[in-house]
């Protein structure tokens, strides 16, 4: 089984050429789709009439000769927790089964629809996004494409499996502590955690309000650009996005690196990476310089600080969203979060309170940094992919308890809010399973993050692998 | 906090908050709070001045088109 012959940007071009039928696009991913999900679990559901139907209108407008949208006849599918009008919205949860179906799609799914991309179904993911393994109790693993036998990472393990395993080019995932990023980084595919408060979170079940950032993951780079340019737009309906204007990015792919300073992050960022992940960034840092001087060891400030007050606002801003259904439902949760949750909602008011004040601290020091450097390059996960049901792993001789453990790398950034491409990569000690690499760039600096990752996968460095299921 | 003193304290914040735990839940929810714990103390020993306010609504930046490499 190979996968679909055409990449997110080349099915865009080829349908929009009248290359390639919609329609037959979209037969081709149900195909795949209905051959791997069995040994995946990226899917807990799909909606293949509408799908169908969908892509028809799509070819109808072509014959019409009117104009098409930049995603049009793009398959793609979306994390359980956006809203899909007339499904239940599940988050991953048992607990949410009871929950009316929803009025209307999530914005975001409203936005790639507009831009002619198909909806063919919702994806598996840690319950209520707290995790980053998909190891799901209630709807089983999402299992890893590249090794059956590995965690696909998490929250947004359906999204980041279904691409790696070719069964749609495009999905949409939320990210609070790294879970677009970690599902990339384990499943080498592009991932983009968009700026905080960049696009619009309405119709998305929350976990995390001063946290949580959707975004998507793709098959290709020029594709990503693509759909991180339909998603954006202001939105005053929500308090949470910030953006009151448009940036895109596809136009600036090509740009280059020459005129960016380039840091390479060091201290907490190599402390806490394996080989193979400073081996990721180090392939990562040769590639771009090539282009222009890269500076290793830059220190990013408090690190260790932010990854705490990420862990506390995160425990406790979750648990007590959670605490009127923990009352009464604490037995239909995650077993494997729910004493996390209810922990965090247990919390002494005094560390939430301190790590917000530490947040404003930490904002100025990390736009302080980004006076000096345009784009800072990470590991996007200390590892690769454990094995499912792995409870510890070693870092440099150090034992840490692997489920949390995994966001080490990724959750200081997030908590500050920049924004960040995750490109694949295939460093060497890791049979033969991908490491991602954090591109970071400056609030609202979407496009410097891209212009890199665009230098990454002309050089071939970073790319997607096609796998065999 | 000793393991004691964070079940103590798990149980009567359950009892506040009127959240239902049996005792091997409890013994399961003290040790993740003890883990947070010591990342609370890493914060605790964060220097913040009595006027470092905490980020309500929390902006990145305040929002602006890109227009070139940052100055």
């Amino acid at each position: 089984m190979t996968l679909p012959p055409l990449s997110l940007a080349q099915t865009a071009h080829a349908v929009a050429r009248g290359e390639r039928r919609a329609t037959d696009v979209i037969e081709a991913c149900i195909a795949r789709i209905e051959a791997t999900d069995a040994r995946v679990n990226a899917f807990t559901g799909t909606r293949f009439d509408a799908a169908r139907a969908q892509a028809q209108r799509v070819d109808a407008q072509r014959a019409r000769g009117e104009p098409l949208g930049p995603l049009a006849g793009v398959p793609f599918a979306v994390k359980n927790l956006f809203d899909i009008a007339g499904e239940v919205t599940l988050a991953g949860s048992k607990v949410n089964r009871s929950h009316p179906p929803a009025a209307t799609d999530a914005v975001l799914v409203q936005r790639l629809q507009a831009a002619g991309a198909v909806l063919v179904g919702s994806l598996n993911m840690d319950e209520y996004a707290y995790g980053f393994t998909t190891e799901n109790t209630h709807y089983g693993p999402t299992r890893n494409p590249h090794n059956l036998r590995c965690v696909a990472g998490g929250s947004s393990g359906g999204s980041g499996a279904a691409v790696a395993a070719g069964q749609v080019p495009l999905t949409l995932g939320s990210d609070t502590n790294g879970s677009i990023r970690v599902p990339s980084s384990f499943c080498g595919i592009w991932g983009l955690k968009p700026t905080f408060g960049r696009l619009s979170r309405r119709g998305s079940f929350p976990f995390v309000h001063s946290i949580d950032h959707l975004g998507p993951l793709a098959d290709d780079l020029p594709g990503l650009a693509l759909a991180y340019d339909a998603l954006q737009g202001p939105d005053p309906l929500d308090p949470g996005c910030l953006a009151t204007g448009m940036a895109p990015v596809a136009q600036a792919l090509d740009l280059g690196v020459k005129d960016l300073r380039i840091g390479v992050l060091g201290g907490y960022f190599t402390e806490h990476a394996t080989a193979p992940a400073q081996q990721a960034v180090s392939l990562a840092a040769d590639a771009l310089g090539a282009h222009t001087g890269v500076h290793h060891g830059v220190q990013w400030p408090d690190a260790a600080q932010a990854r705490a007050a990420a862990f506390i606002v995160t425990a406790s801003e979750g648990g007590s969203l959670h605490l009127p259904a923990l009352r009464e439902h604490a037995a239909d949760y995650e077993p494997l979060s729910v004493d996390r949750l209810i922990s965090g909602a247990l919390q002494p008011a005094t560390w939430y309170a301190r790590a917000q004040r530490f947040r404003r601290v930490y904002r100025d020091k990390v736009n302080d940094l980004f006076r000096h450097w345009d784009v800072l390059i990470a590991p996007a996960t200390p590892l690769a992919a454990p094995e499912i049901g792995t409870e510890w792993i070693d870092i440099h001789g150090q034992r840490f308890p692997c489920r949390p453990s995994i966001g080490l790398l990724t959750q200081p950034i997030s908590f500050s809010g920049c924004p960040v491409v995750a490109a694949p990569l295939w460093p060497t000690g890791t049979g033969g399973l991908p490491l991602g690499v954090q591109i970071i760039a400056a609030p609202w600096r979407e496009d410097l993050a891209f212009r890199a990752a665009q230098v990454l996968a002309q050089s071939g460095v970073a790319h997607v692998k096609e796998v065999t299921l | 906090m000793t393991h004691d003193e964070t079940l103590a304290y798990v149980q009567a914040a359950a009892v506040a908050v009127r959240l239902p735990l049996d005792a091997a839940q409890a013994a399961r929810v003290a040790l993740h709070l003890q883990r947070t714990a010591a990342m609370a103390a890493l914060l605790d020993a964060f220097e913040l001045a009595v006027h470092d306010e905490p980020a309500e609504l929390f902006r990145p930046a305040p929002f602006e088109p890109p227009r070139g490499p940052t100055p």
